[in-house]
């Protein structure tokens, strides 16, 4: 990418997370009782979990691209945006934590739920988690991008059930397993016009730092071959 | 501001209110809208403690402020991995012959 373009697109992403945090707070919403204004976090925790499923897709894509050319350089690809997405999905669970702890278990002292959700999302980021255990365990860079690749398309597989399919089969304080795809029925659609600049936005800062990561271990290859 | 909900706010639903005295609120339990679950339903609620009156103030802004804050503060880790990898690159530069360009070494 030009440098200019990036330059600018990097602007664009500043100003819209700005935006998007402004309108967090500022925009109306209707008070509902025990979510009060606990729904705006709708715009942040949620947009997080989507910016790790493309982080997770973006690294499966390039652990795919590795097995088919040999080139080391998707190898980096693919653990950076494994790694980013994984830092996306922490603070995802640690956000979904406060979030639980002071509007459903106000009095209880509850930081863990046992959420269906909770729970698979932190079995998720255990895959993941391996992944890098794996990847630590090999001294020889081709043969453990080749082993890490393949474990990382089987763990990107897991990604659409653990997420989707099984939380939905539970009763939880996620919305999903009542038939609804995405919202709450309680859920304004006034919402709908932050949520899904966040979603961009997240992405974008998801890309902005992954992009950043490889980019330094690139130069570090350079060096190590000069 | 909404005092009446303010008030009441920790209990975790303004109709639990009417149905209990002012003094004994530690037996609540509540059950009223798609968002009070099965899970909530299931635990006595206790008087708030001084970190929940905090974040249950303003009804509950509070909550999204720390997350927010929690989401800047791993944007912040993220930036000092980056930093240190960076000082990581420059070392290893500044070891294979540019130790003369070099005016902290």
């Amino acid at each position: 990418m030009k440098t200019r373009t990036e330059a600018l697109l990097k602007s664009l992403i500043v100003l819209w997370m700005t935006a998007v945090v402004l309108a967090g707070f500022l925009l109306d919403i209707p008070r509902i009782s025990i979510l009060e204004h606990t729904a705006r976090n709708l715009y942040f925790h949620v947009p997080l979990w989507f910016a790790l499923m493309a982080a997770f897709l973006v690294s499966a894509w390039y652990s795919a691209k590795f097995l088919s050319t040999e080139d080391l350089d998707y190898d980096v690809r693919a653990s950076h945006a494994a790694m980013v997405g994984m830092a996306f999905g922490i603070l995802g669970l640690v956000t979904g934590m406060v979030w639980a702890r002071f509007t459903w278990y106000v009095g209880t002292n509850k930081w863990w739920n046992n959420d269906p959700k909770q729970v698979m999302a932190a079995v998720q980021l255990m895959i993941y988690g391996a992944y890098f255990v794996l990847r630590s365990s090999f001294d020889h860079n081709a043969k453990r991008a080749r082993v890490s690749a393949v474990y990382n398309l089987f763990a990107a597989a897991t990604v659409p059930f653990l997420l989707y399919v099984l939380p939905r089969q539970f009763q939880s304080l996620h919305p999903g397993a009542e038939g609804n795809p995405a919202f709450d029925e309680v859920t304004d659609p006034v919402m709908r016009l932050v949520f899904y600049p966040a979603i961009m936005g997240f992405i974008a800062l998801f890309w902005w730092i992954y992009s950043q990561r490889v980019r330094l271990t690139l130069l570090e290859r350079r060096l190590e071959n000069e | 501001m909404n005092s009446h909900v303010k008030e009441i706010a920790w209990t975790g639903s303004e109709f639990v209110l009417p149905l209990q005295s002012q003094g004994d609120s530690s037996q609540t339990t509540g059950v009223e809208t798609a968002y009070d679950s099965i899970w909530a339903a299931e635990v006595p609620v206790a008087d708030p403690s001084p970190l929940e009156r905090i974040m249950l103030a303003e009804d509950k802004l509070y909550v999204v402020l720390a997350v927010v804050l929690v989401i800047w503060f791993g944007i912040v880790a993220m930036l000092v991995r980056t930093d240190r990898k960076i000082k990581d690159l420059e070392r290893r530069l500044s070891d294979e012959g540019l130790e003369g360009q070099s005016k902290t070494r």
